[in-house]
């Protein structure tokens, strides 16, 4: 067999810009893609990225040298396999069930989403996605993780540095520099909560890890709080803003949603159609196939689970937003060990509380200018603005 | 071949002929079943793949595996002293015919 075909042309600014119709492309033309800018061979379709994610190993995680450890300062179970991967992890699910929340924590996450929508203020243009998209997502977040004394504007702050840390591939110095500091800025925090944590145990993710049984080293605990603070707030963040806008410029399944009050549904078909983790990456571990080419031993794949969100083998009019499809097997949440361990409390917090709560509150929100909403990302992708008036 | 017998909320069946060696919920997904998404692959990461074994089962089916208990608090729908991850059931002759009852959700 032959290795797979090369591309010299897709740039990463294309990519950053609007990649769909690229992986439209690539999903016809060539599956399997080794793209040159990325250093990495793309997989494009839902069966392959779907096939690597439940291949743990063959397809590892564990890849030491990447920019997410000096980002984090930790090697981080985002990057472990097996064994060492399950531990940290289930050190942490306790804490991110719904029972956990439907029972303790769904009263105080409705308070706070009515706080955030009774500040909005109405009949003017207003960005939710800085107004609340992003802050709300970082105060719901801070309590499921025990550290609610973090500022929306500190979690923010160091979810990015996290993000831009671990995406600089470049290797350039100052994206280092802005993490270290935010790193040193949870190390205190969490050095400062965790005699409170441990004294009054409250159910928030880093209680449960410092009362555990068998606790796992302090410096993971450490590390799971900061994977949670990079992977938990984007994403919900860009789920939501897309919902708004999905339902928003498409206002007959916005009445259909409220009739049938499928919220749950409008979530689920947002993170279809623009995945907010678009991309995760694999290493080879064995010389091995994909797609009718070699794949050699050493070689990192990209899964492009937002390629795979629109396959035309799995899903009519793809490119689409369209809530009420027959089946939405999408792969935003991932697939295999390290399937999203927020999923449930996503699926929760913003399919069931905050979207109903948002839309009832303001039933005469209009998006007055579609266009002038700008989307962006990669390995990250949703609107970065997201203006609309509320009434 | 065994015959998995899978009973919907609303009453109704669909019967699927799956392999042995596969676990239930690969049987579902392979046969399109409405009611197990079995979002993690397998992985005992998701809990999209609750099921309810039927009483008459339950001895052959067997306890629930380790983690299993925990990742059961993740399923959408009520779990009850029945309630297993089909992805943790694997196929044997012994279970042919088994009848496994689905939940209202799974997410």
């Amino acid at each position: 067999m032959a290795l797979a075909p090369l591309d010299q042309d897709i740039t990463l600014d294309q990519l950053t810009l609007d990649p769909y119709p690229i992986y439209r492309r690539l999903r016809a033309e060539a599956p399997v893609m080794r793209v040159a800018s990325a250093q990495r061979t793309f997989l494009t379709k839902a069966a392959l990225t779907k096939l690597v994610k439940d291949d743990p190993v063959l397809f590892s995680s564990n890849d030491p040298n990447t920019p997410m450890k000096p980002a984090f300062r930790a090697h981080t179970l985002m990057r472990k396999d097996g064994d060492e991967h399950l531990a940290e992890r289930r050190a942490i699910n306790p804490a991110l069930t719904p029972k956990r929340i439907n029972s303790d924590w769904g009263p105080l996450y409705e308070r706070l989403a009515a706080q955030y929508l009774d500040r909005l203020p109405r009949g003017e243009v207003v960005d939710m996605f800085d107004t609340l998209c992003g802050p709300l997502a970082a105060r719901i977040l801070a309590h499921i993780l025990g550290i609610p004394e973090a500022s929306d504007e500190e979690m923010q702050r160091w979810s990015q540095r996290l993000i831009d840390g671990a995406g600089n591939f470049g290797w350039r110095p100052e994206p280092f520099a802005a993490s270290d500091e935010a790193n040193d800025q949870m190390d205190a925090l969490f050095q400062r909560l965790a005699p409170l944590r441990t004294a009054e145990p409250d159910g928030s993710a880093f209680s449960v890890m410092l009362t555990a049984e068998y606790p796992i080293p302090l410096s993971q605990v450490h590390a799971n709080l900061k994977i949670a603070i990079g992977g938990g707030i984007n994403e919900p963040r860009d789920a939501l803003a897309t919902a708004i806008y999905g339902l928003l410029d498409n206002p007959d399944q916005l009445a259909e949603v409220k009739a049938q009050e499928a919220w749950g549904k409008a979530f689920e078909e947002a993170i279809r159609w623009v995945a907010p983790i678009q991309a995760s990456s694999r290493l080879v571990t064995a010389d091995t196939e994909l797609g009718g080419f070699d794949i050699p031993k050493g070689e990192t794949v990209m899964t492009i689970q937002a390629s795979s969100n629109r396959d035309e083998d799995l899903f009519e009019n793809g490119e689409e937003f369209f809530v009420f499809r027959d089946k939405n097997p999408h792969q935003a949440f991932g697939n295999g060990p390290h399937h999203c361990a927020g999923a449930h409390i996503a699926r929760r917090t913003v399919g069931k509380i905050i979207l109903p709560m948002l839309f009832d509150r303001f039933p005469n929100m209009t998006l007055p200018d579609p266009a002038a909403v700008k989307w962006r990302g990669f390995g990250f992708r949703g609107p970065i603005n997201l203006p609309v008036v509320l009434n | 071949m065994v015959q998995l017998i899978f009973v919907h909320p609303d009453g109704s069946q669909t019967e699927v002929d799956a392999l042995e060696g596969q676990s239930v919920m690969k049987a579902a997904v392979a046969n399109d079943v409405d009611g197990i998404v079995g979002e993690c692959g397998g992985a005992m990461m998701c809990a999209t793949c609750h099921c309810y074994i039927d009483e008459a089962w339950a001895d052959r089916t067997g306890p629930r595996e380790d983690g299993e208990e925990d990742m059961l608090e993740g399923a959408a729908s009520e779990v009850t002293e029945h309630s297993r991850l089909s992805c943790q059931i694997k196929l044997t002759p012994e279970l042919d015919g088994l009848v496994i009852h689905l939940p209202e959700e799974q997410l």
